[in-house]
């Protein structure tokens, strides 16, 4: 019953085998009904309004609260537009050469309190967090706005029935609507009351709330799913230390691990500690990167740029920073995890990438060629959150920079200061850690790298790679979209748009009794809990 | 002993409200704030609804405004809604306030059990293979942080025994043995540290004691170690340890936080830390206060106690 999945490089084809055999095996085991499994949390949530956060700490306790129109499909680990199956939409279609979305939905449905479930609240809940005009409610914060940019208009029609009409095509649009992060809310309950309570459609329903111990979730017994779910409740218990988290885990006091929260190293105590514990080995879909204040010189040189791009030595930071629990990729998810992420061929070309001797002998070149060199080193600051696992990795590309006489010092900025120090642009350069809510291009692209969206911080703007970016977006075939999703990532890696230094790989760990969660290479939008059962 | 007791209540009433303004300025002193918080964890800043928020919390009144609101407010038992959970702050810390006491009371507890005999074995066997052993018990005890002794702790439960207590608060009333095993080993990692502090002092003032004339004129009228020991020279170390047991409780009300976080306790302590993070004000300002009027009334309660063990001490 190994369901260890392996992806040591070149053997991504083993991976997707073991995957699909752990699926098949887990479709085939007959399910058992009942039983409460006792989830990892690492701290409180924020709040636990999925709409207003960007943190799994809130999408892995609520999302089995909700629904979404679309969702993929929880027994399969990759994410792509072939895994995505209705829940609140029972089918859909696109209409309009690709610049409509009708959906059909479910009738029958039930929100927790009784209210039924129509038409008005998808509409509602998407008006919502489109800051559309015409909506009767605002969110306090709205941190994915900029992903229903295309949405012209939501038209209700009759409660069974809704069409998303886009200004331009976006085949990516189903993939966002079926994020984790994209659950319908109720229009019959104010916004604001679910950052405390939830109230939606979902499997379970929140049974306590007890801030800094536990969230408990109950079984809906009018779920519109029949059979489902398998569990009686989930227990997602906080526990903020991680050795103790660890400890709790192997001690039995816990199921699962939370996903993020597996390193390389810890899974492997554990391993030892408990060989029957099972290991997935997927990705967390959060790189880290190195943000580049392109508005502040010496950054406004393209060869300064590039050399400290050159400088930063990727796969040695995977195995000095991550110890090995990493893969080195672009901007988008690296394969075999991700759908979008380059060849290796095409990755070995990338700064960073290829033979470091060369490519510090190129850095040190343009520093010279740009003024700079023994005699004139170039001071700058790195800039981080003070934070651990951000220091370490700052810690690491000042020693890279170093390497090429690039005197750099670093600055530990307090948590609560990172974001606004980074949107003012105080900052020369930034060691960060991105977190992309689906693997697709739109989601990614739109929200880090186009001039003037909201979290390029970088304040990289070039009008080419955003013309780019919206061809892609509105291409419907596949392949070609596939071919400018490789030539964009190529561009940004080669301007330094924000140089990515590896692509987080995530170890959850489960005890052999508990099914049918399936982590996927993203970590927001598996928690729905609705297939998982245990057998103890 | 009355006019004592209400002149010491007055200078208590006088350091909360100078404790009051300190706490209130220092924590808007800190850099960031909730608003800051709150937008970091969603991962993006929008300067328009950071204003918007700033002014729905109303942290854009001048802070003096801010203070006299807050004060009036926990005058009128008011403590305020915690900006992070949106609920009633004294909501959110009643219930952790008896599991920190509980706690703190066991560590003492453990403290005096093992501190007070292995003080006074130090001090009666002075110098010798014991006292050697005992003093390197101390010195480990106060060297060592908690938060690796709890983590030892846990650590060696799990690989031993492959068991470890509930992480989840498990009240007497439900389950008392699971309460018990949940209470005794951060009692005991908590309670270390004290008992090698009051070994410490035990033996020091012991030490003392048992150099002074009417000890020695105890021995010499020929009375039982245990009646010179325990009657008369115990007694009369004794203040100084009252002293630092009374501290110690206040120390370990605010200084419980490394036992509650390895343990997962859902404590005071605990929670003030992750108030303080997230800078919710109300939160950390009353929770402050609760634990200074600890600090407060445990000091008077000390002094008071002198009276009782010393007929030489007099309250004017």
């Amino acid at each position: 019953m190994v369901r260890h999945a392996s992806a040591r490089r070149g053997l991504g084809t083993l991976l997707i085998c073991v995957l699909v055999v752990s699926s098949a095996w887990a479709a085939t085991t007959a399910p058992k009904t009942g039983g409460v499994l006792n989830a990892m949390h690492r701290e409180d949530p924020p709040s636990l309004s999925i709409h207003e956060e960007a943190t799994i700490s809130t999408n892995w306790p609520m999302m089995p609260c909700y629904n979404n129109l679309v969702l993929f499909n929880p027994l399969r680990g990759q994410e792509s537009q072939a895994t995505i199956t209705g829940e609140l939409a029972e089918r859909w279609a696109w209409q309009d050469g690709g610049t409509s979305l009708a959906f059909t939905l479910r009738k029958g449905v039930r929100w927790h309190d009784g209210r039924p479930f129509t038409s008005a609240d998808v509409k509602y809940t998407f008006d919502l967090v489109r800051g559309a005009p015409e909506a009767t409610a605002q969110l306090r914060l709205n941190p994915r706005k900029g992903w229903y940019a295309q949405v012209q208009v939501i038209e209700a029609a009759d409660p069974y029935t809704v069409t998303f009409r886009l200004k331009r095509p976006q085949p990516s649009f189903l993939m966002l609507l079926a994020s984790g992060y994209s659950p319908v809310y109720p229009a019959h309950i104010p916004a604001a009351e679910l950052r405390t309570r939830c109230v939606g459609t979902g499997p379970f329903k929140l049974k306590e709330y007890r801030p800094g111990e536990f969230i408990e979730m109950v079984r809906n017994p009018d779920y519109f799913v029949r059979d489902r779910p398998y569990l009686d409740g989930i227990r997602f218990i906080i526990i903020k230390e991680r050795g103790t988290r660890i400890a709790a885990l192997q001690a039995g006091r816990l199921d699962v691990t939370m996903p993020q929260e597996g390193t390389k190293t810890a899974a492997e105590q554990l391993k030892r500690a408990v060989p029957k514990m099972v290991i997935f080995e997927t990705s967390t879909n959060i790189n880290d990167n190195i943000l580049v204040n392109f508005k502040r010189p010496p950054f406004t040189d393209s060869r300064v740029r590039r050399a400290v791009s050159l400088a930063i030595d990727r796969r040695s930071y995977v195995q000095a920073v991550r110890q090995g629990g990493a893969v080195v990729g672009a901007s988008m998810l690296p394969r075999p995890w991700g759908v979008w992420g380059l060849s290796p061929e095409d990755l070995a070309g990338l700064p960073g990438s290829g033979d470091p001797v060369t490519q510090k002998a190129e850095a040190r070149q343009l520093l010279a060629e740009a003024g700079y060199g023994p005699d004139h080193p170039l001071r700058i600051v790195v800039s981080t959150r003070a934070i651990a696992l951000y220091v370490d990795m700052a810690t690491f590309v000042i020693d890279q920079l170093k390497q090429v006489g690039i005197d750099a010092t670093l600055e530990q900025v307090e948590s609560a200061l990172w974001y606004a120090k980074l949107t003012r642009g105080e900052f020369e350069l930034g060691a960060n850690l991105t977190g992309i809510g689906v693997d697709d291009p739109d989601a990614n692209f739109y929200e880090n790298y186009v001039c003037g969206s909201s979290r390029n911080y970088s304040q990289y703007c070039n009008p080419e790679v955003d013309r780019m970016i919206d061809a892609q977006s509105q291409t419907l075939d596949q392949v070609k979209r596939r071919h400018l999703v490789a030539e964009i990532q190529r561009r940004l890696e080669i301007d330094g748009a924000r140089p990515i230094l590896a692509w987080d790989t995530d170890y959850s760990a489960m005890w052999p009794f508990v099914h049918n969660l399936i982590p996927h290479q993203s970590v927001y939008s598996y928690a729905r809990f609705q297939e998982v059962w245990v057998d103890r | 002993m009355w006019t004592f007791i209400v002149r010491r209540l007055g200078l208590a009433a006088l350091t909360l409200v100078g404790m009051s303004v300190v706490i209130f300025v220092l924590l808007r002193v800190a850099p960031g704030n909730i608003v800051d918080l709150i937008f970091q964890s969603a991962g993006y800043v929008d300067p328009a609804e950071k204003h918007r928020l700033t002014h729905e919390l109303l942290l854009d009144r001048p802070i003096v405004a801010q203070y006299l609101q807050w004060a009036g407010r926990l005058l009128h038992g008011d403590l305020g809604t915690s900006y992070r959970y949106g609920l009633p702050a004294w909501q959110i810390v009643r219930p952790r306030i008896p599991v920190t006491v509980e706690l703190a009371t066991l560590a003492l507890l453990v403290s005096l059990c093992v501190g007070l005999p292995t003080g006074i074995v130090s001090a009666t066997r002075h110098n010798t293979a014991a006292d050697y052993g005992l003093r390197l018990f101390s010195l480990a005890g106060l060297s060592l942080p908690a938060f690796w002794l709890g983590m030892v702790i846990i650590l060696l439960l799990v690989r031993v025994f492959g068991w470890i207590p509930s992480m989840l608060y498990v009240p007497a009333a439900v389950d008392l043995r699971a309460h018990f095993l949940q209470f005794l080993f951060p009692a005991l990692a908590a309670g270390y540290r004290s008992a090698a502090l009051v070994n410490r002092i035990t033996r020091s003032s012991m030490l003392e004691v048992l150099r002074e004339d009417y000890v020695r004129t105890g021995w010499a009228k020929g009375l039982t170690g245990r009646a010179v020991i325990y009657r008369h020279a115990l007694k009369n170390a004794l203040l100084p340890v009252v002293t630092v047991i009374g501290t110690e409780f206040a120390f370990l009300i605010g200084g419980l936080v490394v036992t509650e976080t390895v343990f997962n306790l859902p404590g005071v302590a605990r929670y003030l830390v992750e108030a303080i993070l997230w800078r919710d004000y109300p939160v950390v300002q009353n929770l402050v206060m609760i634990i200074a009027a600890v600090v407060v009334l445990s000091n008077l309660a000390v002094d008071l106690l002198y009276a009782r063990l010393d007929p030489r001490v007099r309250y004017a």
